[in-house]
C-alpha cells in the first residue's frame, strides 16, 4: 500500500500553508519526503534552499544542554575544541531574533514542554530554512501557548519562509493559515484559500462524507460512585498532588490538561498499579493502595489505558481472545465466541472476523476492541485515558458515542484527554489539571474555554 | 620516618599500582558506554592486551613494541564487539560475554602454542620501573584528557548524543553507527593498556587468570563514577585502595581468603548503595537500527 500517491503540493515563500487529513491520510509521510527523511518512489521535491522539519515528537536529546541540542553537529569551534561562549551567543542571538527566549545552558529534560518546542524550533531556525515543515506543532501546547506560537510562525513567514503546518486541528487551520490542502487515503482531495472555506467543509472533505453525529445525551439520575480525597501519587512520567473530586454514576467527568501534568499518575492510582496516599472510596467502600488491580476489576472499575498496543492488547492474539482477556474466569469457554461477536457488532470492528490477529488491525479498530471489552464487562466506573488518540474521526465518534451511551445507562466515566474538543463534546463536568494539581472545575453549562485554557497553562 | 608513616605511604603506593589497570579498563568502558554500547568485554580486552604484549615482547625482545601490539589486539577485540553491536544489532551483553570467554580461552590455548606449557608464559623483557611509572601517570592524564574530550570537543558531543538518543543524533546529520563503532574501538585501545600494565609493567609474564575479574570491577567503577572519566577514575582508586589494603592486612595476620574478597566486596557494597541513584546514558546498551 502506498502512504502517499501522486501528490502535488506547492508552497509559496511567506505563507503558512496547512496540510490536513485524518490519521493515516499520508500527511506525515509527505512531510518526511519533503524533508528528505523518506525517499519517494516517484516524483521529486524542489526547494529553493534548506528545508527544516519540527517533529510532532520532539527530536531533542533530553540530557544535553539547550545549546548542545540546537547546534549539534554544527558547533562553533576554536581549533578542535567547541567554542562554548560563541555557541551560547549564537543561541541567544537566534532566540532574540525570533522572540523565543530560552536559557542556552539549561538541560533540556528540566524544561517544560512549551520551552522544549522552542528549542526544537531554534534548532531548525539555526539552519536558516527557506521551507519549514511543522508536524502537529501544537499537540503539546496549552491554548494560550498556541496563539503565541503562531505569532512566532507568522513573523517567520513575514521574513519570507514558506511554512507547512501538518495538523488535524481545524480551528487552528482556519485561524492561522493562508491556504489549506486536504488529503485523504494518500491523495490530495481539495485545495482552498483558507478564507474561502470553513472548518465544517474541510472536515467533510477529510472524512469523505458527512461527519457522523455523536450519540445523544440522556438525562440520568446520578448517585455518588467514586469519591477521591487528597489523592497523591507518582507514576513514571507524572506526579499528582492532593486531588479531591468525585465521579457520580451516570456522568462523564472530563480531565482537561496538557500531557504530563499528572494524568498518568491519576489513572495509574485509580487502576491500582502505583502506590498512592489519600482516600479513595468506591460505592462507599475504601480502596486501599495495596488492593490488587484484579480486585478493582471485580468491583467494576475498568481502565482504558493510554497505550493500547502495550497496555491493553496482546497483539499476536486474535480478536476473540483479546475480547475475552480479563474475563476468562467469569465467562465459560462456550461464551467466548458470543462475547467476541457482540463487541465486533456493537463497535463495527473491521474486518468482522473474531479470528483476525489484532496486531494486523488499524489503530481505530484496535481501540474499538479495547473500549468494547471494557464496556461489555459490567463496568460501573470507566477511566478512559485518551480513548481516541490517533484514530480516525469515524472511529473516534463511535468510541465517544459508546461512552456517552454507557453514561446514559448509569456508568460513571472519567475521561482524561488532551483534546479539549473531545472533553467539551462529551463531559458533564470538566476538571482542569495543571502541574499535578486540580486547578478548576466547570459544569457543562458554565464551561469557559478561555478560562480553561489559561488554567491548563498554569495561569491561576 | 616512623613506621606508621612508611606503612601508609606503602599502602598509597600500592593503591596506585592496583588502581591503574582498573582506571584504564574503566576509561575504555566509559567511552564505549557514553556512545551507547555496553562493554561487558572489558575483561577480555584486558586479557588480549596482557597476552599479546607478552608474546610480542618475547618474540622481538622489545617491550615497547609488545605494548603497542597489546593495544592493537585490544582494539581488534573491541572492533569485533563494535561490529556486532552496530552492524549486526546483537544483544551487547551476550556479545561482550562471548568476547570474554573467547579471549580467555584463546590466551590459554596460545600459551600452549607459543610456550608449550599451560598456566603461564616465560619471563619476557618488561617495561621496568620507569615504564610502570609512565603508565601510572598516563592513566591520570588519559582520564583528564578524556573528560575534556567528552565535554568540550565536537567528537565528544557526538559520542554523548549517540549514547543518549542515536535517532536524534542521526536527525542532526551524525552517523550514529560509525560514531559508536569508533568509540568502542578507541575504548578498546585505552582498556587494553590496563592489560599491558598487568603483564609487562607490574610483572614480566602472562599467566592464566591474571586479570582476575578486573574488567568487571571496572564496570562497577563506571557506574560508581557516573559514567564520567574522572568519576570512574576516582572509583577505580577506591577499589584499588581495597585491593592494596588486602596486602597490608594479610601481613597483619587476617586470613588471606577473606582479604582477597575485599575489593569485590567493596564493589558490591558501593553498587548496592549507589546503583539506584545514578542514570546510565539513556540509550546505553540499546542497539540502534536505522528506520
Amino acid at each position: 500500500m502506498q502512504a502517499v500517491d501522486g501528490v502535488d503540493i506547492e508552497l509559496q515563500s511567506g505563507e503558512i500553508h496547512a496540510l490536513v487529513g485524518e490519521n493515516g491520510a499520508g500527511k506525515s509521510t509527505l512531510a518526511a519526503i519533503a524533508y528528505g527523511a523518506v525517499k519517494a518512489d516517484e516524483g521529486s521535491v524542489v526547494a529553493g534552499g534548506v528545508v527544516g522539519l519540527v517533529h510532532q515528537h520532539f527530536k531533542l536529546i533530553e540530557r544535553l544542554r539547550v545549546w548542545e541540542n540546537v547546534l549539534l553537529n554544527r558547533e562553533p569551534r576554536r581549533g578542535w575544541v567547541i567554542d562554548v561562549a560563541a555557541a551560547r551567543e549564537r543561541v541567544n542571538r537566534l532566540a532574540a531574533t525570533y522572540g523565543l527566549a530560552v536559557d542556552p545552558d539549561a538541560v533540556v529534560e528540566t524544561l517544560p514542554v512549551g520551552i522544549k518546542q522552542r528549542v526544537e524550533l531554534l534548532r531548525e531556525l539555526d539552519r536558516e530554512p527557506t521551507v519549514l515543515l511543522l508536524d502537529e506543532p501544537t499537540a503539546a501546547l496549552a491554548p494560550s501557548e498556541i496563539a503565541s506560537f503562531f505569532t512566532t510562525i507568522g513573523a517567520l513567514a513575514a521574513r519570507g519562509t514558506a511554512i507547512l503546518v501538518v495538523t488535524h486541528k481545524l480551528a487552528e487551520v482556519i485561524a492561522y493559515s493562508q491556504r489549506v490542502t486536504v488529503m485523504r487515503a494518500g491523495r490530495v482531495v481539495a485545495r482552498h484559500v483558507t478564507s474561502e472555506t470553513s472548518a465544517d467543509a474541510i472536515a467533510r472533505e477529510m472524512v469523505g462524507g458527512e461527519v457522523p453525529a455523536l450519540a445523544a445525551r440522556g438525562s440520568t439520575a446520578t448517585a455518588p460512585l467514586l469519591e477521591v480525597r487528597g489523592l497523591s501519587a507518582r507514576s513514571a512520567t507524572s506526579t499528582l498532588e492532593d486531588a479531591t473530586f468525585e465521579v457520580r454514576a451516570g456522568e462523564i467527568v472530563g480531565i482537561a490538561g496538557i500531557e504530563g501534568n499528572g494524568q498518568t499518575a491519576l489513572a495509574d492510582a485509580l487502576a491500582g498499579v502505583v502506590p498512592f496516599t489519600g482516600e479513595l472510596r468506591f460505592e462507599g467502600d475504601a480502596l486501599r493502595p495495596d488492593d490488587s488491580p484484579a480486585s478493582r476489576l471485580r468491583r467494576g472499575i475498568r481502565v482504558i489505558p493510554q497505550d493500547r498496543r502495550h497496555e491493553a492488547l496482546v497483539l499476536g492474539w486474535n480478536v476473540r481472545d483479546n475480547v475475552v482477556l480479563g474475563r476468562q474466569r467469569t465467562l465459560a469457554r462456550s461464551q467466548y465466541a458470543e462475547a467476541a461477536r457482540e463487541v465486533i457488532e456493537r463497535f463495527d470492528v473491521r474486518p468482522p472476523d473474531p479470528e483476525a490477529t489484532v496486531g494486523a488491525l488499524s489503530g481505530g479498530n484496535q481501540q474499538k476492541i479495547v473500549v468494547g471489552r471494557t464496556l461489555a464487562a459490567h463496568a460501573k466506573l470507566v477511566v478512559a485515558y485518551q480513548p481516541t488518540r490517533g484514530i480516525d474521526i469515524g472511529a473516534a465518534v463511535l468510541v465517544q458515542s459508546r461512552l456517552i451511551e454507557a453514561r446514559n445507562a448509569g456508568v460513571g466515566v472519567l475521561l482524561i484527554s488532551f483534546e479539549l474538543d473531545e472533553i467539551f463534546a462529551c463531559a458533564d463536568r470538566v476538571l482542569v489539571i495543571a502541574n499535578g494539581r486540580f486547578a478548576g472545575s466547570f459544569d457543562r453549562a458554565t464551561i469557559d474555554r478561555g478560562r480553561i485554557g489559561a488554567l491548563m497553562a498554569g495561569n491561576v | 620516618m616512623n613506621a606508621t608513616l612508611a606503612a601508609v605511604l606503602a599502602l598509597l603506593g600500592l593503591t596506585l599500582v592496583k588502581a591503574t589497570p582498573l582506571i584504564y579498563a574503566a576509561l575504555g568502558g566509559v567511552v564505549s558506554e557514553r556512545s551507547g554500547v555496553i562493554n561487558i568485554g572489558l575483561e577480555g580486552i584486558l586479557v588480549a592486551g596482557a597476552f599479546t604484549s607478552v608474546v610480542v615482547s618475547g618474540a622481538t625482545g622489545n617491550p615497547i613494541l609488545g605494548a603497542l601490539a597489546g593495544v592493537v589486539a585490544g582494539m581488534a577485540l573491541a572492533a569485533v564487539l563494535a561490529f556486532a553491536a552496530t552492524r549486526l544489532g546483537v544483544d551487547q551483553i551476550v556479545a561482550g560475554a562471548g568476547l570474554n570467554i573467547a579471549a580467555l580461552a584463546a590466551a590459554a590455548f596460545g600459551l600452549v602454542l607459543v610456550y608449550h606449557q599451560p598456566g603461564a608464559s616465560h619471563e619476557v623483557p618488561a617495561l621496568g620501573n620507569t615504564g610502570e611509572r609512565v603508565l601510572i601517570v598516563l592513566a591520570f592524564v588519559a582520564a583528564a584528557a578524556l573528560q575534556f574530550v567528552l565535554t568540550r570537543t565536537p567528537w565528544g558531543l557526538r559520542v554523548r548524543a549517540c549514547g543518549e538518543d542515536p535517532s536524534a543524533a542521526e536527525a542532526a546529520g551524525i552517523n550514529a553507527l560509525q560514531t559508536r563503532f569508533w568509540a568502542v574501538v578507541i575504548g578498546g585501545a585505552i582498556a587494553s593498556l590496563g592489560g599491558v600494565y598487568l603483564s609487562l609493567a607490574e610483572l614480566d609474564l602472562y599467566s592464566d587468570g591474571m586479570t582476575a575479574g578486573r574488567g568487571f570491577i571496572a564496570l562497577a567503577a563506571i557506574i560508581f563514577g557516573r559514567w564520567t572519566p574522572l568519576g570512574a577514575t576516582g572509583a577505580a582508586l577506591f577499589f584499588g585502595f581495597f585491593a592494596a589494603l588486602q596486602y597490608s592486612l594479610q601481613r597483619a595476620g587476617v586470613p588471606s581468603e577473606l582479604m582477597q574478597a575485599l575489593p569485590y566486596l567493596a564493589a558490591l557494597v558501593a553498587l548496592a548503595g549507589f546503583a539506584g541513584r545514578v542514570r546510565a546514558p539513556a540509550s546505553d546498551g540499546v542497539p540502534y537500527v536505522r528506520p
